[in-house]
């Protein structure tokens, strides 16, 4: 079952489009990362898909509702953890928890109990009493994601949740919404932080210039968009005639600008490696070291981007 | 409990704080029983329509109306709050539309202006009670006076804090208007006596209508002038509401 439909979904402002014409399926009980670089239009179609703005044109459905006839019936089945810091400046951190589940209109009783617990699984138990307008941006971050759960929800939406956190707290994060989603919550997830996404997403959607360039698990990605290797060569000395030997090896692209090092990058690396090799011991150049990158979503993504952001495109 | 009850509960909590009672009690009650006093002395009464009542108890019931126009300060600051910090977009994403939102403001203007002007009349009242000439419209004129300027000054206080984003813009703005409806109104002198241009500015001022209405509920002073008086109040607030709810509808997000 389908959590979120989008088709031909546009957002204009003004003449400048901000999302251009994107079509999206999440899966229900699945976390759907949605990558992209600044001003992509992540933001801008989380609040579309949230109801917080009208899409220009296109339709939408959340949880099987149509979000431009009855928004009110969405916002009331989702959470949603906006880009931008949200919370009361005089009010205590376990005093924001209460009320964010009165507002929800959850009962005295499970208010007190679920503050409790996610004051335990955020680690607010120091800061419990100190006001928000005291706290770090990190700290602030955290209560505004631990608020998110005091209230029921079918769909989850966390536009960078984890900006500001500490390692530790991002793992803790992470590892806190991959149980939520056993129980059978959706997330809807951006993040600048591609390991993150790799981690936590069974799909990821990148988007650039308001345009979805791909849509897949992070496996996948890397198969499709990920044939390329990074090798890297370490020789001993530095040598004047490096790129004049090495003119002649065809499918890769060598970077000598780091002196010692080479790095190849190529779709045939095993093929490049082995000529490249045998050039060097014909040449009696010696190698001191070598190592193979494999490819990362990240690698992907900035290709992804590049590729998209060139003139033709 | 319905929505806008819910945002009711939440915007008391977060207005209610010791700064504020501070600033509701202390300072009317300096002007009531400090300036009252202090100024007996250079002011022995004050003609008020057909009766003269003497300073202390002039201005104790010019207070009521300054009190009420302070307190509903707090509906531009919740809203100014709400979008400085992302609370008025978090809002909107949750089970609330805009109309919640909107009336829970005026709700908590209406019950925060109520609360100001009965606390007021409580601390003032030994010092006018001599002159309180109760009859069947006096409750009626208090609680008109309480939500018409509830409204009237809340509105203000909601357009200025639509239009600024910065603190600095917000307060300066904000302490400028409501300092210039303090004292260019007959909330602490009357306007029989003063230079003319000066008079004349404080009938421009909407705190002067709401002290003359609440006097007349007090004193037992109805005139067709405080009738006039009542109908450009309730065309003000009327106004400035539309104003103010078109602009909140408008807020970009």
């Amino acid at each position: 079952m389908s959590a979120i439909t989008a088709r031909s979904l546009h957002k204009s402002y003004g003449t400048i489009p901000a999302v251009d014409g994107i079509d999206l399926d999440v899966r229900s009980g699945h976390i759907f990362g949605f990558l992209g670089p600044n001003g992509a239009g992540k933001s801008t179609t989380i609040k579309m898909l949230t109801t917080l703005i009208p899409p220009t044109s296109g339709t939408i459905e959340v949880l099987g509702i149509n979000a431009i006839k009855q928004p009110l019936e969405i916002r009331k089945r989702i959470g949603v953890v906006l880009q931008q810091p949200s919370y009361e400046p005089n009010l205590s951190v376990e005093k924001s928890l209460e009320k964010y589940g009165m507002m929800w209109d959850i009962d005295r009783k499970t208010r007190k109990e679920r503050t409790e617990e996610l004051i335990g699984v955020f680690d607010l138990n120091e800061i419990r009493k100190r006001k928000n307008e005291d706290l770090s941006i990190g700290q602030r971050r955290r209560v505004q994601v631990a608020r998110e759960f005091m209230h029921e929800m079918d769909l989850l939406f966390l536009d960078e949740p984890t900006v500001g956190l500490d390692p530790t707290a991002r793992r803790k994060l992470l590892d806190y919404l991959k149980n939520k989603v056993k129980t059978g919550l959706t997330i809807f997830y951006t993040t600048h932080v591609l390991t993150e996404a790799e981690y936590l997403c069974d799909k990821i959607a990148v988007i650039n210039k308001g345009k979805i360039l791909a849509v897949d698990s992070p496996n996948n990605l890397k198969n499709t968009f990920g044939q390329e290797k990074t090798i890297t060569i370490h020789l001993s000395e530095r040598h004047d005639r490096l790129s004049e030997l090495l003119s002649g090896i065809a499918d890769c692209v060598i970077d000598f600008t780091t002196g010692t090092n080479i790095t190849i990058q190529s779709s045939k690396s095993e093929v490049v490696l082995s000529q490249i090799l045998q050039i060097l011991i014909e040449n009696n150049i010696s190698v001191e070291d070598l190592s193979a990158i494999p490819t990362t979503l990240e690698d992907i993504f900035l290709k992804m981007v590049k590729d998209s952001n060139a003139p033709h495109n | 409990m319905h929505p806008t009850i819910r945002l009711i509960v939440r915007n008391l909590t977060i207005s209610i704080n010791p700064g504020f009672l501070v600033w509701q009690v202390i300072f009317p009650v300096i002007y009531i029983f400090v300036a009252g006093f202090a100024y007996t002395a250079l002011i022995k009464s004050v003609p008020f329509g057909n009766i003269t009542l003497d300073y202390p108890a002039f201005i104790a019931s010019g207070m009521i109306g300054f009190n009420i126009m302070n307190s509903t300060l707090v509906s531009g600051i919740i809203i100014w709050n709400d979008r400085r910090h992302g609370m008025f977009e978090q809002i909107l994403v949750g089970p609330f539309t805009r109309t919640n939102y909107i009336l829970s403001n005026v709700y908590t203007i209406g019950i925060v202006g109520i609360i100001s002007a009965a606390l007021i009349t409580a601390i003032g009242f030994p010092l006018f009670f001599t002159s309180v000439q109760f009859n069947a419209l006096t409750i009626p004129f208090l609680i008109f006076a309480s939500i018409t300027g509830s409204i009237l000054f809340g509105s203000i206080a909601s357009i200025i804090s639509t239009r600024l984003r910065s603190s600095e813009g917000f307060n300066v703005i904000i302490n400028t208007v409501f300092l210039f409806f303090a004292f260019v109104s007959t909330a602490f002198y009357p306007a029989s006596g003063a230079p003319q241009p000066l008079a004349t500015a404080f009938y421009l001022n909407p705190l002067t209508y709401l002290v003359d209405i609440i006097r007349a509920g007090i004193f037992g002073t109805f005139t067709e002038f405080v009738m006039i008086e009542m109908i450009v109040l309730v065309s003000v607030a009327v106004t400035l509401f539309i104003v103010a709810i078109r602009l909140l509808t408008k807020l970009d997000l």
